[in-house]
């Protein structure tokens, strides 16, 4: 089924009622589950992700084809991140199984323990493993970077030290890859209908910077519009991180509150009031 | 079938655990009752995306969540089976059927086990690793024991509905999964909720866009289960069983023990794994039997299933006695003497991995407890099904 | 599970230090390749890639069967990797390590999501009879840099590959073979191509073309772009590593389609060869009765 582009030009509205560098809603929460180490629940538009980390701890046995690895124990004896995704079969309108041999969802995996491994400090667990283990309750589009954003949030509550977030976000343009090169717009934070119609990719950036640490794009597109996707997600990647940073802080602040933990020095800068 | 958790307890430990468990009352680590269940946090409805979903968290952290698909699917015809499409469904349809499908309206549906299909997802465990096949097996077992599950789903002759359950346990396995996916599944089942049919007979079914009169697929009693004996008169909705539930029952001595945490389940003598489905109050006149005469609160239950669970118990390394203990002086006998008397003979306060099998007597009562009206199942199926309505 | 040994420390070092001067081991620029070799095999369909000390052979073949169900009206196409112990001894048969996933999930976007071959021109009757295409890709040797190489091996092959004519006569399917009719070339619509880049450094400041596997062995991050030479990005993959500003990315991104341009250059000169190593003047020729003496 064609998505119906032609009315974006009329109003710039897409087809949920979006404009074109509006994010959708997203919610987070931190510390949804109390057996695990971190834990992280995040919605972006319909898109719902639980993510539990546990570690850094023992690595245990060593499964065959394993989730995706990075970090490596053996390399340079850093801690090794394993990402496991499971993708629930309620989780799309059509229920489908989703084995977890499905080469999409080690790929998955992989970009999800490398890009975390690249800002986690995982050096400072030699001989030990981090595992991140994913669960997609609901999509909607921007899966990968909901993935990244609920890994990195729970990575927070786990208390991994990592140098910053990694946010993510996806971006896209207006028209297919042929049509109307000039008139095309970028938009930001595609859903479910856009992806499958629309060129798009998703990055995640670290922190505040513009350096990006994952870039996919799986859609055929004229090399002169990267620029302007970039441009929109790199920027979006940006309010995303707010978005995480106010979650975590506003759970710092009510465990303070609670009597959960101590105010303690640190937490002096996250202006507790 | 192993529970494979690993616990990491001394000889001692376990020793000094049986033996508060053993007392009369027990006396359990966290100081429940022996039928009291851990606190756990439940809802319902969480993803809209699904025909019936819930999400439970156990006290410990244990959690997970249960999403039910449907989907319409033609039934295969079998050979043998009788093939012309006769009209006599009758004007009222077969939506109206799930509510008012009293007596014969049930017997004309008939169900086939394979409309239902289960997944369990463990993390860090492959999907056909054995313990997830097992407790997928063991879940789908209690669903579809007795066929009436199954009937639910009959759409018309031609068609039914195909109900996919994907149950996903979201922490790390802690404890053993199977009440809390068991209990997870029965409150999913419970909101799941199918579009209303407005086609009539055996043609290609069509159904009602508005959700909001989509009738549930187990349909609800109103508010019977504060108050049990008063609605079996008016009571619209006869519904004949709900959804099963799992219980994992424990016995130390002659102790019974419910919702055993990891740490008890480590010096269990006998584990169970008991499926019961609980008859709604309304029902219990006619399908009585023995105990109809009695006027009882709580449900009728039935029992589905039962399976013995291998404690991790059995696994663990037996404590050596200080007589029989050569750093305490104890004779010094050949290592393989030693050895023989730690296993030969119970010393008070030295931990024994229970041996053999299970006492009649004791799996009597453990089924005895779980079965006995407006007992422990009761308070349960309360407590969820106001859960879910809630 | 088998591993590669990893260079020392010191190796490491020596390949990290010359890179931030500018140098290579093998005294190339940063951006520049290593020779490439394309051939062809006698049979159509057999591409042969040499890149330095990797080697990818990449074999097309066609088979008539019954379209998915879902797709009654689209041919099948699948792109097959094999990673054997024959290349690395970290490969195992039979049990894809991450690179081989990733590999094949490269070439799978590069080639067929982006639609290179016409699937629709596959069908022979709807929702009855389609080609099914596939391309084995088999590593021979693996010196880094496996991606761009097995990329460029899958295309060689399918725009060299000729499956047999068919024809539809009422109703009844024909498949001639190559001495009744002469085989026919897939429907093509665009050539794409992957390149690579490794990155360096840490802040992944310098960005190399073609790493070697040493350099692999080294680098903190990759990225690999697919394009073809009306600059249409088919994917772009850098799937985590160390950050690398977004601006580098783009620049890379349009040194990749310099290279792109070259390899398609390359490949349709290469094309031309071979066919007209392959036509001895035509059917014309085949009747003269002069010969050589």
């Amino acid at each position: 089924m064609p998505l119906d582009t032609s009315t974006y030009n009329l109003a710039l509205l897409r087809v949920d009622g979006r404009r074109w560098n509006e994010l959708r809603r997203v919610h987070a929460q931190i510390r949804t589950q109390a057996a695990a180490d971190g834990s992280s629940y995040l919605e972006m538009g319909h898109t719902k992700v639980m993510c539990v980390v546990t570690g850094p701890s023992e690595p245990g046995p060593r499964r065959g084809t394993g989730g995706g690895g990075a970090g490596g124990a053996g390399a340079g004896g850093a801690a090794e991140v394993v990402v496991s995704i499971v993708i629930a079969g309620f989780s799309s309108v059509d229920r489908k199984r989703h084995g977890r041999g499905d080469k999409r969802t080690l790929e998955l995996q992989s970009t999800v323990a490398n890009a975390l491994a690249a800002s986690l400090h995982i050096h400072l667990f030699p001989h030990s493993q981090v595992n991140i283990s994913l669960h997609v309750l609901s999509q909607d589009g921007s899966l990968l970077a909901a993935l990244i954003n609920a890994a990195a949030l729970a990575c927070v509550d786990a208390g991994i030290p990592m140098t910053d977030y990694v946010a993510a976000c996806t971006a896209g343009s207006t028209s297919t890859y042929a049509a109307n090169d000039e008139g095309a717009d970028p938009l930001l934070d595609l859903n479910h209908q856009e992806e499958q119609e629309l060129p798009g990719l998703t990055v995640a950036t670290l922190g505040e910077s513009d350096r990006v640490v994952v870039l996919v794009c799986e859609s055929r597109v004229q090399v002169s519009r990267l620029e302007g996707m970039l441009a929109v997600g790199v920027d979006g990647c940006k309010q995303v991180r707010e978005i995480l940073d106010r979650v975590v802080r506003e759970k710092g602040r009510r465990m303070v509150q609670e009597g959960t933990v101590e105010k303690g020095i640190g937490l002096n800068e996250m202006d507790v009031d | 079938m192993a529970s494979s958790q690993h616990v990491l307890l001394s000889p001692a430990e376990l020793a000094y655990l049986h033996a508060s468990l053993s007392l009369t009352p027990p006396i359990r680590p966290d100081g429940r009752s022996p039928t009291q269940f851990r606190p756990l946090v439940a809802e319902t409805g969480i993803l809209p995306g699904t025909n019936g979903s819930a999400r439970i968290c156990f006290a410990d952290g244990t959690e997970a969540i249960v999403g039910v698909k449907a989907e319409v699917e033609r039934t295969a015809q079998r050979p043998g089976e009788e093939t012309v499409f006769l009209e006599e469904g009758g004007a009222g349809g077969d939506g109206d059927d799930e509510e008012e499908e009293a007596g014969q309206g049930l017997d004309k549906r008939k169900g086939d086990a394979s409309w239902v299909e289960m997944t369990v997802e463990i993390p860090g465990l492959r999907d056909d690793d054995s313990g997830t096949a097992f407790l997928a097996a063991m879940l789908s077992e209690a669903l579809l024991a007795d066929g009436e599950f199954a009937k639910r789903l009959w759409i018309n002759r031609r068609f039914h509905w195909k109900l996919y359950l994907d149950i996903i346990l979201i922490s790390p396995p802690l404890s053993y999964p199977l009440p809390l996916l068991s209990l997870t599944t029965h409150l999913a089942l419970l909101s799941t909720r199918l579009p209303r049919l407005k086609s009539e007979g055996d043609e290609d079914p069509f159904f009602d866009d508005d959700w909001a009169a989509a009738p549930y697929l187990f349909p609800r009693t109103t508010s019977s289960s504060s108050t049990p004996s008063s609605t079996t008169t008016k009571s619209p909705t006869p519904a004949a069983t709900r959804p099963p539930i799992t219980l994992l029952v424990m016995a130390v001595g002659n102790n019974i023990i419910f919702d055993p945490s990891k740490e008890e389940l480590a010096v269990a003598d006998v584990a169970l794994a008991v499926s019961v489905t609980g008859l709604s109050p309304s029902h219990e006149t006619e399908t009585g039997g023995g105990t109809a005469g009695e006027k009882q609160t709580g449900r009728n239950l039935r029992l589905l299933s039962i399976r013995t669970i291998d404690p991790p118990s059995r696994l663990t390394a037996p404590g050596v006695a200080n007589a029989a203990n050569t750093a305490y002086g104890a004779s010094n006998g050949t290592s393989n003497g030693t050895q023989k008397m730690a296993e030969a003979e119970a010393v008070e306060g030295v931990w024994r991995p229970p041996r053999g099998g299970a006492k009649r007597m004791v799996l009597g009562a453990l089924v005895q407890k779980v079965l006995e009206r407006g007992g422990v199942v009761d308070e349960v199926l309360d407590a969820l099904e106001g859960a879910d309505s809630g | 599970m088998p591993r590669d040994a990893e260079p020392s420390l010191n190796e490491k070092q020596f390949v990290i230090t010359a890179l931030q001067e500018n140098l290579r081991l093998d005294g190339r620029e940063l951006d520049q390749y290593r020779p490439l070799e394309l051939s062809f095999g006698d049979q159509y369909g057999a591409a042969d890639v040499q890149l330095g000390k990797t080697r990818v052979l990449a074999k097309a073949t066609a088979e008539v069967t019954v379209p998915y169900t879902d797709r009654p009206l689209d041919g099948i196409f699948t792109i097959a990797t094999e990673l054997s112990p024959m290349a690395s001894p970290a490969f195992e048969v039979h049990r894809p390590t991450e690179t081989e996933v990733l590999l094949s999930r490269l070439l799978e976007k590069t080639v067929r999501r982006s639609g290179a071959l016409d699937t629709e021109s596959l069908c022979l009757v709807a929702g009855q009879k389609c080609w099914s295409v596939r391309v084995d890709v088999h590593v021979l040797s693996h010196d880094g840099n496996l991606i761009d190489a097995s990329c460029l091996a899958v295309v060689a092959a399918l725009r060299h590959f000729r499956k047999p004519d068919t024809s539809m006569d009422a109703g009844v399917l024909s498949v001639y073979t190559p001495a009744e009719r002469e085989p026919v070339p897939l429907s093509w619509l665009h050539s794409p191509f992957c390149v690579t880049w490794s990155f360096f450094g840490e802040e992944g400041e310098i960005a190399v073309l073609d790493a070697t596997w040493l350099e692999e062995q080294v680098r903190v991050g990759s990225c690999t772009v697919s394009l073809n030479k009306h600059g249409e990005i088919c994917q772009i993959a850098k799937l985590g590593g160390t950050p690398v500003d977004a601006v580098s990315l783009l620049q890379c991104t349009s040194v990749a389609l310099t290279k792109v341009k070259e390899f398609s250059g390359l490949l349709d000169r290469k094309l031309a060869e071979d066919l007209k190593r392959r036509d001895k003047g035509g059917f014309m020729s085949e009747l003269r009765a002069e010969n050589d003496r």
